[in-house]
């Protein structure tokens, strides 16, 4: 049954290209139709998950190496399974929700299309087993949600998002590659099953660092840690659908899946231990403290989600199998508020126009249900039972107190995190919804009761979901405990509850409650304090650092350009001849002693004779003239030279080639020299002596090489091959057409192509000037 | 200001050029000539009749664009190219057919010919839609 999981997967990347012809025959009802194959794969999983035992782990080998040792191997286990479960599921609802959220683009098609690639690189991500693959679903999930950031491309401020969001994680991406090609070296093999099963003591490994440092950065950028963390915020430029997808399970989630899947590889050192936790302390702490300070609703969302990331990246850093237990249920928790909380923005920007808190007031009233299941999310959020969010921060607690040695850093900042989520839910509960605040209620455009089912659905299920396993967490024992035999490798059993009973940890979380509604009370002047530090942060706003840096780049490459390609013929023409020289006279120096002495002379016959005195003359000629034709001319006179001389040697092919092509230069030249300036002497003096020196060491080369050119012969000469079989096998007797033709087919055929390609440069190039001056004559 | 003399003798040459033209691309696989040098002469013969006619009369004369001739002469080049791999063998590679005692007498025919009569219009098409742009440029009527 599970076998079909590859079959499902390819089938999502094929309905998302196919988006393009199922928009015109669907159009409205596009997202409803796309939400059946997520749903099927949600299915499929849930299946599964009955009857695996906790070390179920199941390779499905791929056929095709597209790479070498690359197969697309899938493999099936409890940490895939937990990943691949909250991305089909959260991804239906959001393909139900943003069916009617985007029903007033244009562009619904384009969307679509995106958003099903995206699932699917993400579900094919979690579920590879190969790292070349895997890191080429990781950038999928970049350059796709590059597009959905961007989506609103006629806005600058989405523009930019989207830019920083593809430049941050595609760096990211790029140190994945570094590391998965490392891994694979020492491994021997990009499995990641095999590397896994072959006990490689990557720990010890010189290399083990580099590798780390590699990974760590792909983890940082893609999960949106400090420092990376500030295109986190600005990705909610995206239509809020894609918000809720990329914030709850996707995305931000992969890099947190990535830990979680090389622990047991990479996992256990001290730097692992102490770098991971640093980032986390700081990104869980900052992303809450900052979240308290914003006004519109996603902004405040989206920082929460960055603290999320932390805790889990600071409880993955402390590898205890408890830590690793907690961030199992964590992710859960996460995804099940977070993408509840989303589409709740998303339907309140709908209804009412606005997603600033305090603009916003009293929706109880015209939304009920959907407010009834945001304060449930809310609830989840700040960490208080019954919800499944009590369970997942108990966790976290238990897991924070029992890292000897450092939890006394850690401890505070978790807690004063907890604080700050509690004290921001309480915020918006309050601001929001509450009903009888005296603030003017809000214009409504849709009542709840005019929007269709499957919008409001979202939420609702999310957070039902939340609440059923919060009152009976048991059902999530089995599932934890199979990812944990992953990243553990040993069956660890999990006893999750709502009630531990009175211990510490409750103590711990009814402290952080006092004081998150100390902090909500007090909120004025929280805002206050945090807008003051905002304020001055604000001198190293981290966007637009990065923009900086990035328009620096970006101008000292024009400068290097503009310095290599400056557009004077002359030069470049020096540079060359330059370039051949030192190469030509290095490779005579080098081969100097193999040098034979040159002996076997041809007569000197008399027309060839006749034929270099004319040419030499006619250079002279053309360098000494004063008028542009008859320089021209001159230059005509030895090309047919050439042309004559190729004729004396019997390459009757290459001559009537050069004379035709002379002719046509000719004709051009003549053609155009009416309309050149008046031929004037522009070169100094010094200038012609260099460039008189130029030529002179030039030729002094050349003639050297062609001297010697005979006693150079490394290879046999393939001459006699062409000789031997231009008629025998390719039916021809002219040598130099069959050559052309038939031996070096694919050679003409680029020789083709460049000469296409230089038509259209000159085409495209004559034409703007055409169409300009039409311009202007208007 | 129209020279009729100068007029009918392009009109011939272009035509004599056009036969020569294809004359070389034929024989060019067993004597000199062939698809570049054909497609140079064919052009030589182009571009003096637009010199006289200018280059509205050109495009009429040529019945497609020079851009849609190299079109032309790369699809046959890509035919060519893919005809081998339909029966089994490397992109490529030259197939030929004997065609013993027809109308012509024996003739051997084969896929370089092919590839060569698209090297003839790609040539024939770059050469023209340069000169044809400069031209334009230069309002060359």
């Amino acid at each position: 049954m599970i076998k079909l999981l590859p079959i499902l997967l390819g089938l999502l990347f094929v309905a998302g290209i196919m988006v393009v012809f199922l928009y015109p025959l669907l159009k409205k009802r596009l997202g409803l139709f796309l939400s059946l194959f997520p749903l099927l794969l949600f299915a499929l999983l849930f299946v599964t998950i009955k009857n695996i035992s906790s070390d179920y782990l199941l390779i499905l080998h791929g056929k095709t190496e597209f790479l070498k040792n690359v197969f697309f191997d899938f493999r099936v286990d409890g940490l895939s399974v937990i990943f691949g479960l909250l991305i089909s599921g959260i991804g239906f609802l959001v393909l139900l929700y943003s069916s009617w959220y985007m029903k007033s683009y244009e562009r619904q098609g384009h969307f679509f299309m995106y958003l099903m690639l995206f699932m699917a690189a993400m579900l094919a991500l979690v579920f590879s087993d190969n790292l070349i693959t895997l890191f080429i679903f990781w950038e999928l999930t970049s350059v796709t949600s590059f597009l959905l950031i961007g989506f609103d491309y006629h806005l600058e401020k989405s523009r930019q998002a989207a830019l920083q969001s593809l430049l941050i994680t595609g760096f990211g991406g790029l140190c994945l590659l570094f590391a998965a090609i490392l891994m694979g070296q020492i491994a021997g093999t990009y499995q990641i099953s095999e590397i896994i099963s072959q006990n490689i003591d990557f720990v010890n490994h010189p290399q083990y660092n580099l590798v780390f440092i590699l990974v760590l950065a792909a983890v940082l950028t893609k999960s949106a840690q400090f420092p990376f963390h500030f295109w986190l915020p600005g990705a909610m430029q995206a239509p809020t659908p894609v918000s809720a997808y990329l914030h709850s399970a996707t995305m931000v989630n992969a890099g947190i899946y990535l830990l979680l899947r090389i622990q047991p590889i990479l996992g256990g050192t001290d730097i692992w231990k102490y770098s991971l936790i640093l980032s986390g302390v700081i990104t869980m702490f900052l992303g809450a403290f900052f979240s308290m300070g914003q006004k519109d609703l996603k902004r405040i969302l989206a920082f929460t989600t960055i603290s999320a990331l932390g805790t889990m990246v600071l409880l993955i850093g402390i590898g205890t199998p408890l830590s690793i237990e907690a961030t199992m249920v964590f992710f859960i928790v996460h995804g099940l508020y977070k993408g509840g909380l989303f589409m709740v923005a998303g339907i309140i920007d709908k209804s009412t126009g606005t997603r600033d808190i305090y603009v916003l007031s009293k929706l109880f009233k015209p939304l009920p249900l959907t407010s009834f299941f945001a304060i449930l999310s809310l609830i989840s959020m700040a960490g208080l039972p019954p919800m499944l969010g009590f369970v997942g921060k108990e966790l976290v607690y238990v897991a924070k107190i029992q890292l000897p040695g450092l939890s006394w850093v850690i401890l505070p900042l978790g807690v004063g995190a907890n604080i700050m989520m509690i004290a921001i839910s309480l915020t918006i509960f309050f601001e929001i919804f509450y009903p009888l605040k005296n603030k003017s209620a809000i214009e409504i455009k849709y009542p709840e009761k005019k929007l269709p089912w499957y919008f409001i659905a979202g939420p609702i299920a999310l957070a039902a979901i939340s609440l059923i396993l919060g009152i009976a967490p048991g059902g999530l024992n089995s599932l934890v405990s199979n990812a944990l035999f992953v990243t553990k490798n040993k069956i660890i059993d999990v006893h999750l509850l709502l009630w531990h009973g009175f211990n510490q940890v409750v103590l711990l979380s009814i402290f952080a409650v006092a004081l998150g509604v100390l902090v909500f009370i007090f909120r004025k002047h929280v805002n206050r304090f945090i807008h003051y530090i905002l304020t001055w942060l604000n001198k190293l706003h981290l966007p637009t650092l990065f923009m900086k840096v990035l328009n620096t780049y970006l101008h000292l490459a024009n400068k290097n350009t503009s310095r290599l390609q400056h557009g004077y013929h002359r030069f470049y023409l020096m540079t060359f001849f330059a370039v051949t020289v030192i190469i030509g006279a290095f490779q005579i120096n080098w081969h100097l002693s193999e040098l034979k002495p040159i002996t076997g002379y041809t007569p000197v016959n008399i027309n060839m004779l006749l034929l270099i005195i004319v040419g030499t003359l006619a250079t002279i000629f053309a360098v000494f003239s004063k008028s542009r034709l008859s320089a021209i001319i001159a230059m005509g006179v030895i090309g047919y030279v050439v042309g004559l001389i190729y004729l004396l040697y019997g390459a009757i092919d290459l001559s009537i080639t050069q004379l035709l092509v002379e002719t046509v230069i000719m004709v051009l030249f003549v053609m155009v020299i009416y309309y050149l300036p008046n031929f004037a002497l522009l070169s100094t003096r010094k200038s012609r002596i260099r460039d008189i020196i130029i030529s002179l060491v030039v030729g002094f080369i050349v003639t050297l090489v062609v001297l010697h050119a005979n006693a150079i012969n490394i290879y046999e000469p393939i001459s006699g091959f062409f000789a031997e079989n231009s008629y025998l096998k390719a039916h021809g007797r002219n040598i130099v057409n069959v050559i052309l033709v038939d031996f070096r087919a694919l050679d003409t055929l680029g020789e083709v192509t460049v000469l296409t390609l230089a038509a259209v440069g000159v085409f495209s190039l004559f034409r703007f000037t055409v169409n300009k001056k039409v311009n202007n004559g208007k | 200001m129209r020279n009729i003399i100068l007029e009918k003798v392009v009109q011939l040459f272009l035509k004599v050029m056009l036969i020569y033209s294809i004359y070389l691309l034929m024989r060019g696989h067993n004597n000199p000539g062939g698809g570049f040098i054909a497609g140079i002469i064919a052009s030589t013969g182009f571009i003096f009749y637009a010199m006289i006619y200018g280059t509205e009369k050109i495009r009429t004369i040529m019945v497609f664009s020079s851009q849609q001739w190299i079109g032309f002469g790369l699809i046959l080049i890509f035919i060519s190219a893919i005809i081998p791999l339909m029966f089994g063998k490397e992109i490529l590679t030259g197939l030929w057919i004997n065609l013993e005692n027809s109308a012509f007498g024996s003739i051997h025919l084969g896929t370089p010919l092919l590839f060569d009569t698209g090297v003839y219009l790609g040539v024939t098409g770059v050469i023209l839609a340069i000169t044809i742009s400069i031209m334009e440029v230069l309002k060359w009527n």
